[in-house]
C-alpha cells in the first residue's frame, strides 16, 4: 500500500494541472499517467514540486467503502494498491477510453460511475460534421462536484476535465472549461 | 444547336453499365456521349462489395446467372487486371447449417452445381481451410474453394471511361438529364443541366440508352415508357483493416450478410436487400438494424470482426426488374434487361439497359451496344472481352517502376497498384510529387495531381474513388486538409480547400454515424476535435 493526499487518474491538461496546484500547495499526489500525452511544462513543474508520478501504468479498478473510495489498483503495482483521502479521476473521454460506448449504452470504464447520455443512438450525431455533436456532451455525472455511482455520491472522488458531461475539446471554449474544472476540484480539496 | 451537339448515341448514366456501354460504343466507332449527373460510379456501381463473383453464389438456383459470371470473372481477370486481385474465395459450412438444412448434403449439391456451370469447385477440409484463411470461423465444418476475388469498381468504371474517351466518347459528368428532345414517336435527343454552371445545354443522337441504374426507372418515364423497376436497398460495412485475405462466403442459400470481402486495405461485409420507396434512392442511411444483422452474420464467417473497428457502413440500390411477362410484376429477374423500346413500347430511338450486376457490366454493355448497332445498322464487332483497359496491359511494379526514377517509393507503388501500367504518366518530377498525402493509403501528390488533368475530378470524394483518398484507417482524418488544399491548386482555384474539405468531412461522417460507438467514436471525437479546435492547447491562459 501506499498512501497519498490526492491520487489523481490520468496525466491529461486537467489531471495535470489540478496535481500541479496540489503538489506546490504541500499536499502529496500521485499521479497515474497511462499513455504518453504527459503534458511536458506541467509534469516538470509537478515533479520539481516533488509530486509522483506513475507513468505508462493506468488504474484497473478500485475499492469502495460506502461513499468513499478507498483504495486504486493499478496495473503495474499488483497488490500495491494507493490510497488517498481524495481521488482525481481526469480520464478524458472517448479517445483516451475515459468514457467508452458500446452499441447501446455509454460507460465509465474504471468504476462504473454514473454517465449522463442520450439512450437513442440515432440523436448522437447531426448529419452536419460542423454542427454541434450531441455525443461529446456525453460524460459522468457529478452531484456537488463528486462522481456517483449508482445514484449513490462518492464524496472524495472528483471527475475534472473532459471526463464530465458538457466538457469537449472539440469545443471552442474547452480548453478554460477544462482547467476551470481542474481548479474547482482544487478547490473542493483546499475547503475541506 | 451548334453541330457539335450531334451524336451517333447518347448514353444517360455514369456507373458501370453505362461507362462499359460508352466503351463497347465508341470502340465500335460511334460517334459517343455520356451524361452523369453526379460523378462516375456514385450509384450502385460504388455501393457494393466489389466481389469478383466467381458465380457460385448463383449455381444452384440461377445457372445462367453463374455461368454469366464465370465467363465474365474470366474476362475480367484478363481485361482489367489492375482492378481485380485473384483473392480466391471460400464457401464455408456452418454447424448452424446442418439444422437448417444446408449442411454437407447441400455442400455436395453445390459443387456439382458449380461445375456444371463452369465454375471450378473443390472441397477442402477444414483443416485446409483454417490454413487458407487463418480468419474464418474455426467451428466451420467444411468448405469448398472458388475462383472468386475483389474488384475495384471506382476503378473500373473509370478505367472504362478512359477507354471510352480515348476512343473518342465525350464524358460529361455533373450533368444532369433533364428531358428528351423528342417528335412524335422518336426520341431525338436529350436536354441537360450543367449542375456546376447551371447551363443547360442540347444534345441530339438517333439513339439514346438509358443506363442509369435504379433512376433509370424516371428516365423510361419521361420517355413515356413504364419498366417496372424495385429499389432494393443492400447495406454494407467496411472495416479497419484486412481481416481475410480469402473472400469468405457462407454456404447456403443466399441470405443476408453472408459474403466477406478483402479489397484493399479493408475488407467488407454484406449485404441486406430491403425493398425502399424510389424516394429514398437518392439519401440511403444504413439503420440500426441493419448494422446488427450485418454485424452478427459477419462474426458467423469470421469471429474477428466482433473485435475489429468499423470504419463505416454505406448503401446502394440493385435495379430488380420485373420479367415483363409477369403482369403481377412479382417475379423479379436477376438476370440483363436490354430493352428495345421500339419493339417493345413503339418509341423509337430509345434503348435501356438494367438489371445485372457489377461482374457481367461488360455483357450488359454488349448487349445494349449490339441493340444500338442494329438501329444504326453498323456492323462491328464487339472488342471489349479481348481488349484490355487502360492501366491493365501490363500493371506490374517491375514495368511500372521502369517510369521511376530511382528505386520506387511506397507511393509510387502504391499508384502502380491502382493505376497499372497508367501508373507510368505519372510525374514525379520533385520531392513534393513522391510526398505522401494520405498516409493510410499510400497517395503521393503526383498521383493527385495525375487524377486531377486526366481523370476528370472536381471534388475530394471524386479524387477518393480514383486514388482511394481519405479512404482508409482514419477516414481522413489525418489528410483532409492537405487533399483539399493539393486539389484546390491543381484545379487551379486555391481558394476552394476549404468548401472542399467541408464537404468532405460530411461525406465521411454519413458514413461513420451509423456505426458511431467503440473505436469509430473514438476516432470521430478525434476528427471533430481535429478539425474543429483551431487553437493549439496552452497550458498557462485560464
Amino acid at each position: 500500500m501506499m498512501k497519498f493526499d490526492v491520487v489523481i487518474i490520468g496525466g491529461g491538461l486537467a489531471g495535470m494541472r489540478a496535481a500541479t496546484v496540489l503538489q506546490t500547495e504541500g499536499l502529496r499526489c500521485a499521479v497515474v499517467a497511462e499513455g504518453l500525452s504527459l503534458h511536458d511544462a506541467p509534469r516538470s513543474e509537478f515533479k520539481a514540486a516533488g509530486g509522483t508520478i506513475l507513468a505508462g501504468d493506468k488504474v484497473v479498478g478500485g475499492v469502495f467503502e460506502g461513499d468513499r473510495l478507498r483504495s486504486v489498483r493499478t496495473e503495474k503495482l499488483g497488490d500495491v494498491t494507493l490510497e488517498a483521502d481524495w481521488f482525481i479521476l481526469a480520464t478524458g473521454k472517448y479517445f483516451s477510453k475515459g468514457i467508452v460506448a458500446d452499441m447501446d449504452r455509454i460507460y465509465e470504464p474504471l468504476f462504473g460511475l454514473d454517465v449522463l447520455y442520450e439512450q437513442d443512438r440515432s440523436k448522437w450525431f447531426d448529419p452536419a460534421f460542423s454542427s454541434h455533436q450531441h455525443f461529446l456532451d456525453f460524460g459522468v455525472r457529478t452531484s456537488d462536484g463528486c462522481a456517483l455511482k449508482d445514484g449513490v455520491r462518492i464524496v472524495n472522488l472528483i471527475p475534472a476535465g473532459e471526463v464530465l458531461a458538457g466538457i469537449s475539446s472539440a469545443e471552442g471554449d474547452a480548453k478554460a472549461r477544462i482547467q476551470k474544472s481542474a481548479l474547482d476540484a482544487v478547490q473542493m480539496i483546499r475547503r475541506n | 444547336m451548334p453541330l457539335n451537339n450531334d451524336f451517333d448515341v447518347i448514353i444517360i448514366g455514369g456507373g458501370i453499365t453505362g461507362a462499359g456501354t460508352a466503351r463497347d460504343c465508341a470502340m465500335r466507332g460511334l460517334k459517343v456521349l455520356l451524361v452523369e449527373r453526379h460523378d462516375i460510379a456514385t450509384g450502385a456501381t460504388g455501393r457494393n462489395h466489389g466481389l469478383l463473383h466467381s458465380g457460385a453464389r448463383y449455381a444452384v438456383k440461377d445457372s445462367e446467372s453463374a455461368e454469366e459470371c464465370i465467363r465474365e470473372n474470366k474476362i475480367l481477370r484478363s481485361i482489367a487486371a489492375a482492378c481485380v486481385e485473384d483473392t480466391g474465395g471460400l464457401f464455408i459450412t456452418l454447424p448452424e447449417d446442418e439444422d437448417a438444412g444446408f449442411g454437407l448434403d447441400y455442400q455436395k449439391k453445390f459443387i456439382e452445381a458449380c461445375i456444371k456451370a463452369g465454375i471450378e469447385a473443390r472441397a477442402i477440409s477444414p483443416a485446409e481451410a483454417r490454413a487458407m484463411e487463418p480468419s474464418v470461423n474455426p467451428s466451420l465444418i467444411g468448405a469448398v474453394v472458388v475462383p472468386d476475388g475483389s474488384v475495384d469498381p471506382f476503378r473500373l468504371c473509370a478505367a472504362n471511361v478512359t477507354d471510352a474517351a480515348m476512343h473518342g466518347a465525350k464524358i460529361l459528368s455533373y450533368t444532369e438529364f433533364l428531358d428528351f428532345i423528342r417528335e412524335g414517336d422518336t426520341i431525338l435527343g436529350v436536354r441537360v443541366l450543367d449542375t456546376r454552371t447551371g447551363q443547360k445545354a442540347e444534345y441530339r443522337a438517333p439513339v439514346t440508352v438509358n443506363a442509369a441504374g435504379i433512376w433509370g426507372h424516371g428516365i423510361a418515364e419521361k420517355a413515356g415508357v413504364h419498366i417496372g423497376m424495385y429499389p432494393a436497398k443492400g447495406a454494407l460495412l467496411v472495416f479497419g483493416h484486412r481481416v481475410n485475405n480469402v473472400v469468405i462466403n457462407r454456404c447456403r442459400k443466399s441470405a443476408d450478410g453472408d459474403i466477406l470481402v478483402p479489397g484493399d486495405s479493408v475488407t467488407v461485409i454484406g449485404t441486406t436487400s430491403t425493398k425502399v420507396p424510389f424516394e429514398e434512392c437518392d439519401n440511403m442511411e444504413v439503420t440500426p438494424d441493419e448494422v446488427r444483422l450485418l454485424l452478427r452474420e459477419g462474426c458467423a464467417l469470421c469471429p474477428a470482426l466482433a473485435d475489429t473497428r468499423i470504419l463505416r457502413a454505406y448503401a446502394g440500390v440493385r435495379p430488380l426488374v420485373a420479367d415483363d411477362s409477369d403482369p403481377t410484376g412479382r417475379s423479379i429477374s436477376r438476370g440483363i434487361v436490354c430493352l428495345d423500346h421500339e419493339t417493345r413500347d413503339g418509341v423509337k430511338g430509345f434503348v435501356s439497359i438494367t438489371g445485372g450486376k457489377l461482374m457481367t457490366y461488360r455483357l450488359m454493355a454488349e448487349l445494349a451496344t449490339d441493340a444500338v448497332c442494329r438501329k444504326l445498322a453498323v456492323h462491328k464487332r464487339c472488342q471489349t472481352a479481348e481488349t484490355p483497359l487502360p492501366g491493365s496491359a501490363d500493371g506490374r511494379i517491375e514495368t511500372v517502376s521502369k517510369h521511376f526514377e530511382g528505386i520506387a517509393t511506397l507511393g509510387q507503388k502504391g499508384a502502380a497498384g491502382r493505376q497499372g501500367d497508367l501508373a507510368g504518366k505519372i510525374r514525379f518530377d520533385s520531392e513534393e510529387d513522391k510526398q505522401l498525402v494520405c498516409e493510410c493509403e499510400q497517395v503521393t501528390l503526383g498521383e493527385i495531381k495525375y487524377a486531377v488533368a486526366e481523370l476528370g475530378v472536381h471534388s475530394l470524394s471524386d479524387l477518393r474513388r480514383r486514388t482511394r483518398v481519405g479512404m482508409g484507417t482514419c477516414q481522413g482524418t489525418l489528410c483532409i486538409r492537405k487533399a483539399a488544399k493539393a486539389l484546390a491548386i491543381a484545379l487551379g482555384d486555391p481558394s476552394l480547400e476549404g468548401k472542399l474539405a467541408a464537404d468532405y468531412l460530411d461525406e465521411r461522417w454519413k458514413g461513420m454515424r451509423p456505426v458511431g460507438w467503440g473505436d469509430t467514436l473514438r476516432e470521430m471525437e478525434f476528427m471533430q476535435r481535429v478539425y474543429k479546435y483551431e487553437k493549439p492547447y496552452s497550458y498557462d491562459e485560464v
